[in-house]
């Protein structure tokens, strides 16, 4: 399992083998928390940070929100609210799909429609 | 299939290779000073919101909807730049403006052509910021209502018929991807096994009437387009996606999808005075692509819309081949 704290670091120093803009101290003052911090987390000695804080930091690294929050151990408050407004539609479609391939689940989310032009 | 995910648009071909995903964003940016200057490398200010125009097809013109696709609102004389994402798989990717497409300033078709070279190879390509003018200089895309003459469609066709952008992408043929990637283990295996020796050694139906925006040429910037490298006949075009992507007047952006628009970006002055950096990109390894000899001609939204834009002194970064760093 990929621990949240060393995908970060991985990710950041791997972007900052082209920009030395991805430094700890430079990431963490653009995303608005303490270097300490952040190296606590890279360092998985800390929990993830909150879901403000990892968004921001996805948005920083280039990497989907949604994938951050789950490694993260997170589900997003949009998500969350999306469940809470139909939960017995959204849990039994979660459900059905839970264990289907991903071409399957793909082939149920919406495509942009190709028109006339 | 092409889907809309976080104000991206997503090109999956699970029916080519299961890794054959990419994806383009729309990014604000300031607008370039229109001084004859080649200017650098301006920022991305966060992405445009996209929405499907299926959505609001009872508040959009009946064209919209015959069309398809997704919508963004852009203000007049506002400045963007299309954001490539893409991992390792390659993509052959053909951009137009209101039908012209950017790179050779000929009308939109669908099929790839080597000569001259009318799309984009990505990943190498990251972004694409105008009209390719000349070799390593584009004009940039500015938005301006269609009918005012001065879209690069208008100038070109005589006509604002469709405004807006158009995209297809073309995934690269799945065994040639296969090749391409033992050919990159291979070479890894190779670098590892030399470190390992080294190391033993060392209101609505009003308004809809004039909310159709297309694309202007703006400032003068920096910026190649880059040739593939690849071959036409690696891309697989038996298996295209296209999309249209209507630009809406941001002004009428609530009046459409009771959302607030975006705020007007600030001005290449104000951005300067802020002591911000404009970048200069990159990449020593790549070709670049002669201009079009049909987009060199086009007149400036300086000289068909705006007065007056400031000039603008800048602080410079240099960046290579990376993400392109916000400011």
């Amino acid at each position: 399992m990929t621990h949240f704290g060393q995908y970060v670091r991985e990710r950041r120093e791997e972007l900052r083998k082209g920009d030395r803009r991805y430094s700890l101290r430079q990431v963490a003052e653009r995303i608005g928390i303490e270097p300490a911090y952040l190296s606590k987390v890279e360092r998985d000695e800390v929990a993830p940070p909150g879901e403000a804080t990892t968004v921001r930091l996805a948005g920083e690294l280039g990497e989907d929100p949604d994938v951050m929050l789950a490694l993260a151990g997170k589900v997003s408050g949009e998500l969350q609210e999306i469940i809470r407004r139909r939960p017995k539609l959204f849990a039994r479609l979660l459900r059905e799909l839970k264990s289907a391939p991903d071409h399957a689940i793909l082939s149920v989310v919406r495509e942009v429609r190709d028109g006339d032009w | 299939m092409t889907t809309l995910e976080h104000d991206r648009l997503v090109f999956r071909f699970p029916e080519v290779h299961e890794d054959a995903c990419c994806a383009i964003d729309f990014q604000r940016t300031l607008r370039l000073p229109d001084d004859d200057r080649e200017h650098l490398l301006p920022p991305g200010l966060g992405s445009f919101p996209l929405r499907h125009v299926d959505d609001f097809s009872h508040r959009l013109p009946p064209n919209w909807h015959d069309r398809g696709g997704v919508f963004f609102p852009i203000h007049r004389a506002e400045a963007m730049w299309v954001n490539f994402s893409a991992d390792d798989y390659p993509f052959a990717v053909k951009v137009a403006a209101g039908k012209v497409n950017a790179v050779t300033g000929e009308p939109w078709a669908p099929q790839l052509n080597r000569d001259p070279q009318d799309y984009a190879v990505l990943p190498r390509q990251p972004w694409l910021d105008g009209f390719c003018v000349e070799k390593g200089v584009i004009r940039q895309f500015v938005a301006a209502q269609l009918g005012e003459g001065a879209t690069a469609e208008e100038q070109i066709t005589g006509n604002g018929e469709h405004g807006g952008l158009q995209f297809i992408v073309y995934p690269m043929k799945a065994d040639r991807y296969e090749e391409i990637r033992r050919q990159r283990q291979q070479m890894m295996e190779d670098r590892v096994m030399y470190s390992a020796r080294r190391s033993v050694m060392h209101g609505i139906p009003d308004l809809v009437e004039d909310m159709d925006m297309g694309m202007a040429p703006g400032g003068r910037m920096r910026q190649e387009i880059y040739e593939d490298e690849h071959g036409l006949d690696t891309w697989d075009q038996r298996h295209g996606q296209r999309c249209f992507v209507a630009m809406a007047d941001a002004l009428l952006w609530e009046a459409i999808t009771d959302e607030q628009p975006p705020t007007e970006p600030p001005t290449a002055e104000d951005y300067n005075l802020a002591g911000l950096p404009w970048f200069d990109y990159y990449d020593d390894k790549a070709a670049a692509l002669e201009g079009a000899e049909k987009l060199a001609h086009l007149k400036s939204i300086r000289d068909t819309l705006l007065k007056g834009i400031p000039r603008a002194e800048a602080r410079v970064r240099h960046v290579g081949p990376s993400r392109r760093p916000r400011p």
